[in-house]
């Protein structure tokens, strides 16, 4: 899937773009360079519907001048001149940025667990094998069940950071993953449960993500009439919070939007933000981590800093630019680069967010069954719809909800039809909160627990 | 080498071609003479610009090109995909993408039915849409310029504390060929403007966002008087800060002309997408002719309609486009579709395949969709009835379970709407309900029926849609 030199053929491109550079007497200069692979399929129906290939790259160029930085991006390396010379003119029409250089070259530490050769063993045949293993699995489970949308995928990718201050690293990834969008169909109710996984090595029990689906599409069946608009305890599954919690909490602590009063925690440094049990910390190191490695985006090595300890926000993230930027302008007295800058590809320059980011408590966590004791009475919120319409200014949401069950006395009495579900997620976590079990606590880079909010939120029932 | 970047350029502006017909012809070849009931390869390049603004201060401005080809190849009644930036490797693919969709068709059951495509007219030809100001002649000062007009309003008031203002703009030119003989080539432009401006009242911070574009060249941002565009976000932040948050329950919603379009784009749109039918996932699976709204309803998807964002001249399979009646006085009429979907359904391809860009295959998607207008004056004469209600104005985005037929969207912001007349401004509104009730439940519309805010759709890959309407009333909603 991937070419052995693919590496080395990513990094020689990403050279002569430097020597480019060179030549046109760019002192500060940084390309940035990936190539993906993979294959995947695609359910749909109850069946495999697609099969697919195939795998893209390019390459970014930003370059520096008296602090004023430009960009240009290209998948051809024969056009990097004009792509150079766009970059350069651009500079010259920015700001300028007092203090703001490319980082220097520094040491990295080896982050593990984020290629895995055995993955690439993975032929399309084998991934059309494990295809049929989950349109089995469901079946086996629930007769009624299908997998209606979804996919598995295996992909491979290298990518290189090379800049004129002497940063020259490169690296490969590989990821496995599974989705599974499946349904219960039966007399004139659709109940339906989206779950996924995805790992930097083999997934080696793809049949959760399905077993999941089919409890949940399953569960949401005995269905009992709504009752009145109520503020309660509601305890949402690290598949229901994730979503929510990726809107809302990341967006809050770069330090950018910190200083500049746009974070519902800014002018709170120092001071409880959550609950005095809650720990959130971001690692850029984490092993396998899907948001880790040993540099970030603009080759910076990264590190695992606290963000929130024992409730107090006692940290905040930065990029080479963001850092350099709110100092000269003002709003901080110092900042530096904390490792967080990260690109959405070589289309676009680096921007500022978190790694892989943990919630953890410092007391006691709770299996999901204990946690519906402790709530007593209340709702469990699995998924919401509308998750990205939440306000990451304020922490504020509204969202609906068809995977809500209602509990009483500590026990599961049905689930309602449809809910809407809101309030202010920043406020949720000041409250009464207690955290899940860490084990299936992972959804992409964000390592967040089932949460059991005692105050805070609204259920309104359909 | 991806292709020849001289002639990228050149070409792009000439309107040539980029793909080198003899070779992908012998491709296409290849993969008949190799059992291919059908394939196809499409390459689509984009010459892009973004810029934005932070605080009135060029933020980043970013010039760039993507080209990716896609091939598909039928074969046994299932389709074998590969995708990639690299056209020379393409034609090394066509054995291997083959033999993907032999072992996908292998897998089928006696019960599923073979992928098969239903039959359109085989063209050869070339469509460019030109814009009144080609987008990719406008320099960087004059984007900044555009920007500034609107974030100089938008800031001017101490209690704002931050703005962004955007812009980005694309040139589209794709090629594709089949082993039909299909062989098109067609290009368009499509330019947008959007920010948000951020205010701070002592713990109290709000932002409201805002997007104007379509289809077309600088013409379409130089429509907008910019300098309002930046007075009304102000405008709005500012009510927001002192806004009570929205009460719960059902009540009757007045909804603007962003919301309208939202609402039908997720609540009708994709339950009519007939890839989402045939997998089983649309809550209007076989309700083809039968009244599912109210007999005010009457709902179009037009890639045509010219200057909305959600424009193409020819889908992502060589279709010409057209209109498509989706909803005619509240009977479902037609489903939007593609080849494999349209002959399943044994209908007409109306032109609704679209793929991302040249590294994703077509899926049904919708276009510029609107509810056409019905027969009440303005937003006076809608409330007047209304008791108590919910005015809510702008978009904040939706998500529909298309399976189940429930939606959400969410507001900017909002009034309360009390004894006929709009009383105090509140916020954080989302509404939540069932496609197949609440469309019954729309009971006035006014006359004009415009296109909205542009707006970008997600179904595993995002494409640009527009969306609109007239202002529209539902007799109940759940609000909250």
């Amino acid at each position: 899937m991937i070419p052995d030199d693919a590496l080395e053929r990513l990094m020689n491109s990403a050279n002569k773009i430097g020597q480019v550079c060179e030549k046109a007497n760019v002192t500060q200069w940084e390309v940035y360079a990936t190539q993906g692979y993979g294959h995947s399929l695609d359910f749909e129906a109850g069946k495999i519907a697609m099969a697919s290939g195939g795998g893209d790259g390019g390459f970014g160029i930003r370059v520096v001048e008296n602090g004023r930085y430009g960009y240009a991006h290209l998948v051809d390396i024969g056009n990097s001149e004009k792509a150079v010379a766009q970059a350069l003119s651009i500079a010259r029409k920015s700001p300028s940025i007092k203090g703001f250089n490319l980082p220097a070259n520094q040491d990295a530490v080896k982050v593990e667990g984020m290629f895995d050769k055995e993955l690439l063993n993975i032929d399309s045949e084998m991934l059309l094998e494990q295809g049929d293993q989950l349109l089995a699995k469901a079946t086996e489970l629930d007769s009624r069940a299908s997998i209606i949308g979804g996919g598995i995928g295996i992909s491979a990718g290298v990518g290189a950071i090379i800049t004129s201050s002497g940063i020259e690293a490169g690296g490969s990834r590989t990821s496995h993953g599974v989705g599974v969008q499946l349904s219960i169909d039966e007399d004139g109710l659709m109940t339906s449960s989206y779950e996924g996984d995805t790992s930097r090595f083999e997934l080696k029990n793809l049949d959760s993500s399905v077993e999941k689906a089919v409890h949940w599409a399953q569960v949401t069946r005995e269905q009992i009439s709504g009752g009145d608009t109520e503020d309660c305890p509601v305890l949402m599954t690290n598949n229901g919070v994730t979503p929510l919690f990726s809107v809302v909490v990341p967006a809050a602590v770069t330090g950018e939007r910190l200083v500049r009063g746009e974070s519902f925690w800014s002018g709170m440094m120092g001071q409880s933000v959550m609950a005095d049990h809650l720990n959130l910390v971001d690692d850029g190191r984490m092993e396998g981590g899907l948001a880790s490695g040993s540099r970030d985006d603009e080759g910076i090595p990264t590190r695992r800093q606290t963000l929130v300890e024992n409730g107090k926000l006692k940290g905040q993230l930065w990029s080479t630019r963001s850092a350099a930027k709110e100092v000269s302008e003002g709003r901080i007295d110092q900042a530096m680069s904390t490792g967080s800058a990260s690109r959405g590809g070589h289309t676009s320059p680096p921007g500022c967010s978190t790694s892989d980011l943990i919630l953890s408590s410092s007391k006691t966590t709770m299996s999901r069954e204990r946690l519906i004791e402790e709530m007593d009475s209340g709702y469990i919120v699995h998924s919401v719809m509308g998750a990205h319409t939440a306000n990451p200014t304020s922490g504020d949401f509204s969202v609906t909800t068809s995977a809500i069950l209602k509990v009483e006395n500590g026990e599961v009495i049905g689930a309602l039809s449809q809910a809407g579900f809101s309030g202010n997620l920043a406020k949720a976590f000041t409250g009464r909160v207690i955290l899940g079990d860490r084990s299936d606590s992972t959804t992409g880079s964000l390592h967040i627990p089932d949460i059991l909010f005692m105050d805070g939120l609204r259920i309104n029932p359909a | 080498m991806v292709v020849d970047v001289t002639r990228l350029d050149d070409t792009l502006r000439d309107c040539g071609r980029l793909l080198d017909h003899n070779k992908i012809s012998t491709a296409l070849d290849l993969a008949t003479s190799l059992g291919a009931e059908y394939a196809d390869v499409r390459l689509v390049s984009e010459i892009t610009n973004s810029a934005s603004l932070k605080d009135g201060k060029l933020e980043r401005a970013i010039p760039g090109q993507q080209v990716g080809v896609t091939l598909r190849i039928l074969a046994d009644g299932a389709w074998g995909v590969h995708s990639t930036s690299d056209i020379n490797s393409l034609s090394a693919q066509i054995e291997s993408t083959l033999k993907l969709a032999k072992a996908v068709g292998a897998r089928r059951s006696s019960k599923d039915l073979p992928v098969e495509l239903a039959e359109v007219p085989i063209i050869q030809d070339e469509i460019h849409w030109k814009s009144q100001k080609d987008v990719r002649n406008t320099d960087l000062e004059t984007r900044i310029e555009m920007m500034t007009a609107i974030d100089i309003e938008a800031r001017d008031h101490e209690k704002v504390i931050s703005t962004s203002t955007g812009w980005s703009d694309e040139h589209i030119h794709t090629e594709l060929l089949s082993t039909e003989g299909m062989d098109r080539t067609w290009s368009f432009q499509r330019s947008l403007i959007n920010g948000m401006v951020t205010a701070r009242e002592d713990s109290e911070v709000v932002s409201y966002r805002f997007r104007h574009g379509g289809e077309g060249g600088l013409e379409q941002i130089e429509s907008a008087d910019l300098g309002q565009m930046g007075r009304d976000a102000r405008t709005s932040v500012l009510r927001l800060l002192g806004a009570e948050r929205a009460p719960s329950g059902k009540m009757t919603l007045v909804s603007d002309r962003d919301l309208t379009g939202v609402y039908i784009h997720e609540a009708l749109g994709h339950p009519c997408e007939a890839d989402l039918v045939q997998a089983g996932d649309s809550c209007l699976e076989g309700k083809l002719g039968q009244k599912i709204g109210s007999d005010i309803c009457t709902v179009v998807d037009d890639p045509q309609m010219r200057g909305g964002y959600g424009c193409y001249p020819i889908d992502d399979e060589g279709v010409d486009t057209r209109p498509k009646r989706l909803i005619v006085n509240g009977v479902l009429t037609e489903y939007l579709n593609h080849r494999e979907t349209a002959h399943r359904f044994g209908i007409e391809p109306n032109g609704g395949a679209r793929a991302q860009d040249g590294l994703h295959h077509p899926l049904v998607r919708m276009s510029n969709t609107v509810i056409m207008g019905g027969s009440f004056r303005d937003l006076d004469e809608l409330i007047e009835d209304v008791e108590f209600g919910i005015y809510a104005c702008g978009s904040r985005g939706g998500q529909v379970d298309t399976g189940r037929g429930s939606f959400q969207f969410a507001a900017q912001e909002a009034w309360m709407i009390e004894h006929g007349s709009l009383t105090r401004p509140v916020k954080d509104v989302s509404i939540s309900g069932m496609t197949l009730e609440i469309l019954k439940n729309v009971d006035g519309l006014t006359k004009d029926s415009k296109l909205a805010a542009p707006g970008f759709c997600g179904k595993g890959q995002t494409v640009p849609v527009g969306d609109g309407g007239p202002l529209m009333r539902i007799s109940e909603a759940l609000v909250g």
